[in-house]
């Protein structure tokens, strides 16, 4: 078979890349989570420190195919406020973003077991993105306690 | 899947072979000219179907071309998929197949997935088989084809069914388990193909190694070696271990490779190995929201020895070459899920 009977197929395949679905960028999070608070960088990328003491963070997780950008909201006490799908892209598990799994989050500090099928329930056909967004709230808690 | 029937088919042909050899050399030069143009509009037409599975829309599933994993559609989830299978060059003279899979599947629940497939073949084989005789591949092993004959046909091969039931999830239990039942049937055909599918990430499930082991016994009703015109109902048994390991390098693309070892049985017990053979190469993967395609090449690997029940002349260079074994294999599945 000639080679250029190839050379097309990445061509054709490239231009058919999935398109990015952005529900939020990280200014729309941040009003959504603290509104009306102020933001001020901690000097690491994508974590802020709020006006009211609390934090906000910016995670991105393996989703199936693409990453997955989750904004986290985390209280003062360290506990989770809200999280926020910022972008999402596969073929099922849109129910990532629905307030009542996400709502699963709400309270959950560096302490608590955070893991899939356990405290947080799982979506059938989105395990793998349900398990990644759990593991990767459960790493930014972890990670903000141990810098105090 | 072969055993008998090569048996039959090969002993055949190399009988039929030694009976006609010294036909006209013009007429043999016009077959192997007519088999080049085949070839070479066979790849034009490959080529072509790529390209429009290539351009359909965006992303989802099937990581390996041969090796099944344990990921499922979820519950009401549906996808249909497109497989090409070419099977490239045996012994000698010209071989190729081009095996197509239409399949449907559906989410019967988040841990069981069934599917519905329609398979049909096209070949043309000229002086591939043993001692250089032309012989019909296994899909066609109930076609006739004289030594000297230039083997050109097509046909709807058959019905396929699947269930796949997933027993523990890579993704909360650790390691991945499904099981795996495929009937099919067809003109003169019946096989029950059972898998056992494990699967295991790493590396935050970028890396993915899936394993296989493949029980099929299958019927095959197939001329009788002494008096063609009759046929007879012939068994045979076929052993697979599969080995594939991804990795998803950026985004949407994943790459590794897959390996087979496919074993023949003539029987339903485990007697009359007759081939053995072993395959080795690269994969690829895209996988978006709804459209994904997998590739895969595999070259035999020159490890085949003789068993009790290989055809003489099937085993060439440590390859083994009788019916459904040949030296170079190709697949591309297409999907799209909604």
């Amino acid at each position: 078979m000639k080679a250029s009977h190839w050379v097309w197929l990445p061509v054709a395949v490239i231009s058919t890349s999935a398109y990015a679905t952005t529900y939020f960028t990280v200014e729309q999070a941040q009003r959504a989570i603290f509104p009306g608070a102020s933001f001020t960088s901690m000097g690491q990328p994508n974590t802020w420190r709020t006006s009211n003491g609390g934090y906000f963070v910016v995670e991105r997780v393996v989703g199936k195919h693409e990453y997955i950008t989750v904004a986290i909201g985390i209280n003062p006490n360290g506990t989770v406020k809200q999280i926020e799908i910022m972008d999402y892209r596969e073929s099922y598990g849109y129910e990532v973003r629905d307030p009542s799994w996400r709502a699963q989050f709400v309270g959950k500090s560096a302490s608590s077991p955070l893991q899939l099928g356990a405290d947080i329930k799982n979506i059938s056909g989105a395990t793998l993105s349900s398990k990644h967004i759990t593991d990767g709230v459960k790493r930014v808690l972890q990670n903000l306690r141990a810098k105090g | 899947m072969v055993g008998r029937i090569c048996l039959r088919a090969s002993r055949l042909s190399a009988l039929r072979s030694r009976k006609k050899r010294g036909g006209g050399d013009a007429s043999q030069t016009a077959k192997r000219i007519h088999a080049r143009a085949s070839r070479t509009g066979c790849a034009v037409a490959l080529a072509a179907m790529f390209l429009m599975v290539g351009s359909a829309a965006s992303a989802e599933e099937s990581i390996f071309a041969f090796v099944y994993t344990t990921d499922l559609l979820p519950q009401g989830g549906k996808e249909v998929e497109q497989w090409i299978t070419w099977r490239h060059q045996k012994n000698g003279g010209t071989y190729d197949q081009l095996e197509g899979r239409t399949e449907f599947e559906y989410g019967l629940a988040s841990n069981l997935q069934a599917a519905v497939y329609l398979n049909y073949a096209w070949t043309q084989a000229y002086h591939n088989g043993p001692f250089g005789a032309t012989t019909p591949p296994e899909q066609f092993a109930d076609y006739m084809a004289g030594p000297d004959d230039f083997f050109n046909a097509k046909r709807f091969t058959g019905v396929s069914g699947e269930l796949i039931y997933r027993i523990l999830s890579p993704y909360t239990d650790g390691i991945g388990l499904a099981l795996y039942t495929e009937p099919t049937i067809g003109k003169n055909f019946f096989e029950l193909e059972s898998k056992v599918i494990l699967q295991k990430n790493y590396l935050d499930d970028l890396l993915t190694i899936a394993v296989n082991f493949t029980y099929a016994p299958e019927f095959r009703n197939v001329p009788s070696n002494d008096n063609p015109p009759v046929f007879n109902w012939q068994e045979e048994t076929d052993i697979n271990f599969g080995l594939a390991v991804s990795y998803r390098f950026i985004e949407n693309w994943s790459a590794g490779f897959e390996f087979l070892n496919e074993r023949e049985f003539n029987s339903f017990d485990f007697s009359h190995l007759s081939n053995s053979g072993y395959y080795l190469g690269p994969t690829i993967h895209f996988g978006g929201e709804h459209f994904f395609f997998t590739a895969t090449a595999l070259w035999q690997m020159p490890w085949a020895t003789v068993h009790t029940d290989t055809v003489p002349g099937s085993l060439v260079n440590h390859l083994v070459l009788d019916n459904d074994f040949e030296r170079f294999r190709f697949r591309l599945k297409a999907g799209y899920t909604f």
